[in-house]
């Protein structure tokens, strides 16, 4: 095999590239077909059907047969769910490497939701400053990223500060913050917004793309992949997270890494939690629940390891489009939805097992290379 | 028929042949050394005998019978038993507990206390072992906690004890009362396998020596009839020969590193020190003597350490290790597995983790300078390793010394604290690291080297300092040097006339 060839294979990401090359060539086999009336955009800009007349010379709608898994809207769908979710797992990569966990990214998420909502419906159409909405737009968008990196501020300032292990912390905080949303809302779901931000991020191409989410999931990785590999910051958090008492030894300012990890991970929720209420339009302190362990379980799944030191941006993102694949695929296949849950469950500690069996295996070529 | 006999025993590592075709015999009742550079396989053939290890192809045979002893439990079964370096106990629980850890003596399914004490009492009375079994295990000192792992051994039963590097890090009279052990045992018909690099300690207390090199077998001789200069040629494959540091001849440059009055409560208190340019200062002094604290208080990791100091006559603030490194120093801390290394990154990002402020622009790391930099202090110190991608974890001990040393000349800093530059460093690879420093010394360096090797200080520094019980004892020139002197200085004796 040539070198370079070689090299790819190795890239460690192939594995999960090839486990969801995979998931999407069963998903296709398996997942039937359906018929799917045809859509047309006028010239206004408006989606109408397409209409034919058929054998008896009625007018009906024009349908044509899809596979349920690989179709254009299904495949949107996809990666707009992924999208949420890996955003998230990008900031959880940087805590995990540096042998952390944040447990408080779903209730970030909430509460940021909540945060921007409020401001969003206050210059809303029924608010009381519906004549700017572009003003709006921006304190929404900062009050929801503030709030979020906020709380992740204040996670990692407990945690630096107290030398209290980041899982109690975060525990904490995940019911502290939900609670905040809870009490700002009174249990209420916010809505309303300036139809502009609604409309931006559900903005589509083509044929129902929404191209919003899964670009800002692309730019997040993007950013969380040179962070990682190029910036002397992400060196800095391989480094605390294989050897916290050796990256001390070497200079390192390990609270000033610690602490960033966890305001980059609330602002990750904050990003995820603009794009949800503009998506979905409206927020409540219920938002997100649970999304921590779906997170975590991506970053897992996408080779992060939770002993610190391991990981990368490129695997928790690929790691969460599993998940997402799978949890899709439940509902393509038509498998009951209540198995869903014990389905995830089983494919994480999967995933895991099966990367303790590459790690021994590559130990063993090493052996036998020698 | 020998009592053990290893046969053509093959075990691999990721990206070494640790041992390869190795065959001895060992006679019942006697101590036997196996002996090596790091790498050479020793603790390896040890570990395979006490089951940590399972090997890859050969035979072992006690009294002519193949036995296997696959995992630790087995091996204990067949009456082997290891007392290990590393910590071999939970140290949150009691010597007692400890001790019965494998079948707590129960009464109605409960712990059976007075019983425990009873048990634990006799197996540590069986070696002259006098410690409190109720303590926590984890408040012994090393050479304590050994005793333990010997009254373990032996209270099971153990007809072979393989003890790997037992004194590595006992004081003088610890070593003293295990080297009294030990001939206790033998004259008791146990069987040891005493794997250690001391060769000093071997002649003391071994029948038979064996001696691997590479993974291979090279010679198994009667103490009694070998050398320790032949054992080293053997060891080492070629002749050793001494010599005298060139920077000793240099003309000094000026201070670098002085420190007055400097006191951390409980570790040591009043330590006057000063260090020149081109300058070795050795730190001597027994184990708890209080000299790691010293550098580590110099490096900015004592929070409660006091007095002056200053670098390149410029006062250095205490207490930060940002200072201390802005000011030019750096540490080759003492445990590098601990301390120094992250062992799960490669070479080249170990390399340059601590000068990645000086390889970073924009926060991003230039990586062409990252990769020359790295590659060219892993070329001069001589790092063994298939490439500086490698991950550290998977080098012998002496390069992995070297990466932690390689990763302070690439920070190029004044001031070089060096705890203790050779420990578990093979020979070859400790004379290229006494080389290095002395070329360090000949550019210019100022260097402080804490050392428990009094031979190392010896051959390597121009002054030494000694400390005992956290105070400076005393001060030797160059002149003054010797072993003996030094020792009446750390043990508090009147200096010979």
């Amino acid at each position: 095999m040539p070198a370079r060839l070689r090299a790819l294979f190795r890239f460690q990401e192939s594995g999960l590239l090839l486990v969801i090359l995979a998931l999407g060539a069963l998903l296709t086999a398996f997942a039937g077909t359906v018929r799917t009336p045809v859509f047309e955009r006028a010239a206004d800009g408006t989606r109408a059907r397409v209409y034919t007349t058929d054998a008896a010379g009625e007018r009906v709608p024009l349908t044509i047969e899809k596979n349920k898994f690989l179709n254009v809207q299904n495949l949107a769908q996809l990666a707009k769910d992924t999208s949420f979710i890996a955003i998230m797992a990008v900031g959880m990569a940087l805590v995990i490497i540096s042998g952390g966990i944040d447990l408080t990214v779903g209730s970030i998420y909430a509460l940021a939701s909540v945060a921007g909502a409020l401001v969003l419906r206050h210059f809303g159409a029924e608010g009381p400053a519906a004549t700017s909405p572009v003003l709006g737009i921006f304190l929404g968008t900062g009050a929801c990223l503030g709030v979020a990196t906020l709380c992740g501020l204040a996670s990692g300032s407990l945690i630096v500060a107290l030398r209290v292990h980041p899982f109690i912390i975060t525990l904490g905080g995940m019911a502290i913050y939900r609670g905040i949303a809870f009490v700002v809302t009174e249990g209420q779901s916010i809505g309303s917004f300036p139809a502009a931000f609604r409309e931006f991020v559900r903005c589509e191409v083509g044929d129902g793309l929404g191209v919003v989410p899964l670009a800002t999931m692309i730019v997040v990785l993007f950013v969380g992949w040179i962070f990682l590999s190029r910036l002397a910051a992400g060196r800095r958090i391989y480094a605390i997270g294989g050897n916290e008492l050796a990256a001390r030894f070497s200079g390192i300012r390990v609270e000033r890494v610690k602490l960033g990890v966890y305001v980059i991970s609330g602002l990750c929720a904050g990003i995820a939690a603009l794009l949800s209420i503009g998506y979905y339009g409206a927020a409540t302190s219920g938002d997100g629940q649970g999304y921590e362990l779906n997170v975590i379980a991506a970053a897992v799944v996408g080779g992060a390891s939770l002993t610190g030191g391991r990981g990368s941006a490129l695997g928790v993102v690929l790691g969460a489009l599993i998940i997402q694949m799978i949890s899709s695929g439940i509902v393509i296949l038509g498998i009951n939805q209540n198995y869903s849950q014990i389905i995830i469950g089983s494919v994480v500690i999967f995933a895991v097992v099966l990367d303790n069996l590459n790690t021994w295996l590559a130990k063993r070529r090493l052996t036998a290379a020698a | 028929m020998p009592f053990l006999e290893f046969r053509q025993i093959t075990k691999r590592f990721p990206g070494v042949l640790a041992l390869d075709n190795v065959s001895l015999t060992v006679e019942r009742g006697t101590c036997h050394a196996l002996i090596g550079e790091n790498g050479a396989g020793k603790s390896t053939l040890g570990k395979i005998l006490a089951g940590v290890y399972t090997a890859d192809s050969g035979q072992i045979l006690i009294g002519g019978r193949p036995v296997a002893p696959t995992t630790p439990l087995a091996a204990r079964e067949l009456g082997i038993a290891m007392v290990h370096q590393e910590l071999a106990f939970c140290p949150n629980l009691s010597v007692a507990e400890n001790l019965c850890l494998g079948d707590l003596p129960r009464r109605r399914g409960f712990i059976d206390r007075s019983a425990l004490r009873a048990r634990a009492r006799a197996l540590l009375a069986a070696v002259g072992a006098d410690i409190d079994p109720d303590i926590p295990i984890g408040t012994l000192s090393t050479g304590r906690e050994q005793l333990v792992q010997i009254a373990a051994a032996v209270g099971t039963g153990a007809q072979i004890i393989v003890m790997d590097e037992p004194t590595s890090s006992l004081s003088a009279a610890e070593t003293a009362d295990l080297f009294r052990l030990v001939r206790e045992l033998k004259a008791r018909g146990l069987t040891l396998i005493y794997v250690s690099h001391r060769l000093e300690e071997l002649f003391a207390l071994c029948d038979h020596i064996t001696v691997l090199r590479d993974g291979r077998h090279i010679a198994t001789e009667a103490i009694a009839s070998t050398t320790p200069a032949r054992v080293v040629t053997q060891m080492i494959g070629r002749e050793l020969r001494a010599h005298t540091p060139a920077h000793l001849t240099r003309e000094l440059g000026p201070v670098r590193l002085s420190a007055t009055a400097l006191t951390s409560p409980g570790h040591f208190t009043n330590i006057p020190l000063s260090v020149r340019a081109g300058e070795i200062v050795g730190l001597a002094g027994i184990v708890g003597a209080g000299r790691s604290e010293v550098v580590q208080a110099l490096f900015g990791l004592d929070p409660a350490v006091t007095g002056e100091v200053r670098v390149n006559d410029r006062p250095l603030a205490l207490g930060s290790i940002e200072q201390a490194l802005a000011a030019g120093l750096g540490l080759v801390p003492e445990d590098r597995k601990r301390q120094g290394l992250v062992l799960g990154l490669n070479c080249r990002e170990n390399t340059a983790l601590a000068a990645l402020p000086l390889l970073t622009r924009f926060g991003f790391v230039r990586r062409a300078a990252e990769a020359t930099l790295t590659a060219r202090y892993a070329m001069r110190l001589r790092v063994k390793t298939p490439s500086m991608e490698a991950i550290t974890a998977g080098l012998s001990g002496g390069n992995q010394q070297k990466i932690a040393l390689a990763k302070w000349l690439a920070r190029d800093c004044d001031v070089l604290l060096i705890d203790e530059p050779t420990r578990g460093v093979d020979v070859g690879a400790k004379a290229e690291i006494y080389q290095l420093l002395d070329e360090l010394a000949c550019e210019g360096k100022a260097l402080l080297v804490v050392s428990s090797e009094l031979p190392e200080l010896i051959g390597l520094c121009r002054r030494i300092l000694v400390m005992r019980q956290g105070a400076l004892a005393g001060e030797l020139p160059h002149a003054a040097f010797s072993e003996a002197a030094l020792m009446q200085l750390m043990a508090g004796l009147p200096a010979a006339a």
